[in-house]
């Protein structure tokens, strides 16, 4: 507005000379723009107001000058809070940032670089990498600023740069900058210490490797043991039957070939010989299985868990067909399963086997073998209304060798339920017991679905 | 019914008397025939070229024998066409799964655990040779195999 005014008052200050200069000057200036070659007389109003525009542009032009020049000045300090404005921006950050052209000379960096690298930004520019770092390393840089400058656009990668303490490891971002034609004339790196990082990561890389190597190590031993448990459990099946079947054999041999000679007490002890190598016998094979299932490979397949219990009854009946009082046995069918079935009978052997024995004294002797759902798990089942037991003890149950029944009550080597816990839990499933004494006893086991079944079925060759 | 041996390769004496007197009861003890180990057994059945070669009705074969295992026994007496029609019944202790399945692999007829209860024993050998005596008699050899 001021402009304006400005103008106008100086049109009219012009106007006003000029009217003045007429009065004054007008013969000189007649005389002069007439010899000029008009041979038409000039009039005067018209040379006065040509020399009023000329004054006026002039003043114009004068006027204009002047307001360029301030907004000039104005434009150069924003451009200069502009600059610092991005300097401090750059400047402030802990990130290493530098401007370099495409012919690898710098032309701006932070001041994160001026302290780590020791240099000035004024004395940086014209320099190039191979001024400043190892040869190696400035080949390394400038190739990756030509890839930045090929690829178009912002790429990764890390780099190596020398430090007081040793080599530091950055991650870099590089792109080129084009100018207003779009030709790409400087390359802009931003670059971020990791070395830290890269330490921590090559700690945990070792970490991991140390962790894999005692895995190994410690599978290795596994497998040593297994296979020391493996040939003990094959001599045991060999060198320990062998003598056992000798002693029976011939103890057998005796009472059916000299009974003649021998008197009552002589065929009673023999008698007892051979039950108790058929205990032996007994609590050998219990133990193989024991060992068998620890350590055979599970081949799992659907199993039929209704019709493994009716062979499992079924043999029950068959060894004692004139079991007294007899047994009502319920088995629910299409109780299915997934899992390894030679282990999966042992287990139902032991449990329909333990509530066959344990109902013995029961004149309505009653077993059960079904399932229920649970949470949304099926949940099997084995209950009997036999002996039972004190729930102080359950803990006991499962443990080899401990027993909750004296051995003059219910004979057994009090290893099948622990042979039925360690099968259950290779399959990944879980198995509990509940009872009262006189009124019965309950297990229940899970077994996980196919999808789930935890360790990787392999199929033995 | 031949009269062609039953031969037996078992090299516990207890074993052998126990395994012998069972035959007896199953009035078969004049045609057992037993040999202790496996190298005996391979001269028996597969002899060099003149020599008398001995044609059992079955074998029963025990897996641990001293010098040339059971399995490996097996083996050669399935490899060969003089001796591969022969039943073979492995009669051993053990009950492993490897050991069932390495017997059937390799050719048994049949495999049988010996229990611990003799009088079990007597029975199983009763039942197995009058099986492989009476119904289940071999094809003679084959004589286009060499």
């Amino acid at each position: 507005m001021l402009h304006r005014r400005t103008v106008v008052a100086s049109i009219l200050v012009v106007v006003i000379s000029a009217c003045t200069v007429d009065l004054v000057l007008s013969p000189a200036v007649g005389c002069c723009l007439s010899r000029r070659g008009s041979s038409s007389a000039v009039p005067p109003i018209a040379e006065t107001l040509l020399l009023s525009c000329i004054a006026l542009a002039a003043i114009l032009a004068a006027v204009r000058f002047r307001e360029t020049g301030a907004r000039t000045s104005r434009r150069l300090d924003e451009a200069r809070e502009e600059a610092e404005r991005l300097l401090k921006v750059i400047d402030n950050t802990s990130a290493v940032i530098y401007l370099r052209d495409s012919s690898g000379r710098y032309l701006l960096v932070n001041r994160q670089y001026e302290e780590l690298f020791a240099i000035r930004r004024k004395d940086i520019v014209g320099l190039t990498d191979h001024d400043l770092f190892p040869p190696a390393m400035a080949d390394d840089f400038r190739a990756n600023d030509l890839k930045a400058l090929a690829h178009g656009s912002p790429i990764q990668m890390e780099e190596i740069a020398p430090h007081a303490d040793g080599p530091h490891t950055y991650i870099t971002i590089k792109y080129p900058i084009a100018d207003a034609t779009g030709r790409a004339y400087a390359i802009c790196g931003i670059s971020t210490d990791i070395t830290e990082l890269k330490r921590a990561e090559e700690r945990a890389r070792q970490l991991n490797t140390e962790l894999e190597q005692r895995v190994r190590d410690r599978t290795a031993e596994l497998e040593a043991s297994t296979r020391e448990l493996d040939s003990f459990a094959y001599s045991v099946s060999h060198d320990l039957r062998a003598p056992l079947r000798a002693v029976a054999g011939f103890s057998e041999v005796l009472l059916e070939d000299y009974a003649d000679r021998l008197d009552k007490d002589g065929q009673e002890y023999l008698n007892r010989v051979l039950a108790a190598t058929d205990r032996m016998g007994g609590l050998i094979d219990d133990l193989l299985d024991l060992s068998r299932a620890a350590r055979v490979e599970l081949a799992r397949s659907p199993v039929d868990l209704s019709r493994l219990s009716e062979h499992v009854v079924a043999e029950l009946r068959a060894a004692e067909p004139d079991r007294e009082g007899g047994v009502e046995i319920r088995v629910e069918p299409e109780l299915k399963a997934f899992g390894d079935p030679a282990l999966l009978r042992l287990v139902l052997q032991n449990l329909i086997g333990n509530a066959w024995k344990f109902t013995a004294k029961k004149p309505d002797a009653r077993i059960e073998i079904g399932s229920a759902e649970r949470d949304g798990e099926q949940v099997f089942f084995v209950r009997d209304n036999g002996a039972g037991f004190d729930m102080r003890y359950v803990d006991k149950l499962f443990v080899p060798f401990q027993r909750v029944h004296s051995f003059h009550e219910f004979a057994g080597s009090g290893i099948g339920l622990a042979i039925v816990w360690r099968i259950i839990a290779r399959h990944g499933g879980r198995v509990w017991a509940q009872g009262e004494p006189g009124l019965g006893a309950a297990f229940h086991f899970t077994l996980p679905a196919r999808a789930d079944a935890g360790e990787a079925s392999r199929e033995a060759v | 019914m031949t009269d062609a041996p039953i031969l037996l390769v078992e090299d516990r004496l207890d074993d052998v008397l126990l395994t012998r007197r069972a035959f007896a009861k199953a009035g078969l003890g004049d045609r057992l025939l037993v040999l202790s180990d496996g190298e005996e057994c391979l001269a028996a059945l597969l002899p060099a070229v003149g020599a008398p070669r001995l044609s059992p009705a079955f074998v029963l074969l025990d897996i641990n024998l001293p010098k040339i295992g059971g399995l490996e026994v097996l083996r050669h007496i399935r490899a060969d066409g003089r001796t591969r029609h022969i039943p073979v019944i492995v009669l051993t202790t053990s009950a492993e799964r490897r050991d069932i399945r390495d017997s059937y692999r390799f050719g048994a007829n049949s495999f049988v655990r010996k229990p611990v209860s003799y009088a079990e024993f007597t029975e199983t050998v009763r039942v197995l040779s009058a099986y492989w005596l009476a119904v289940n008699q071999p094809c003679p050899p084959d004589p286009a195999c060499p």
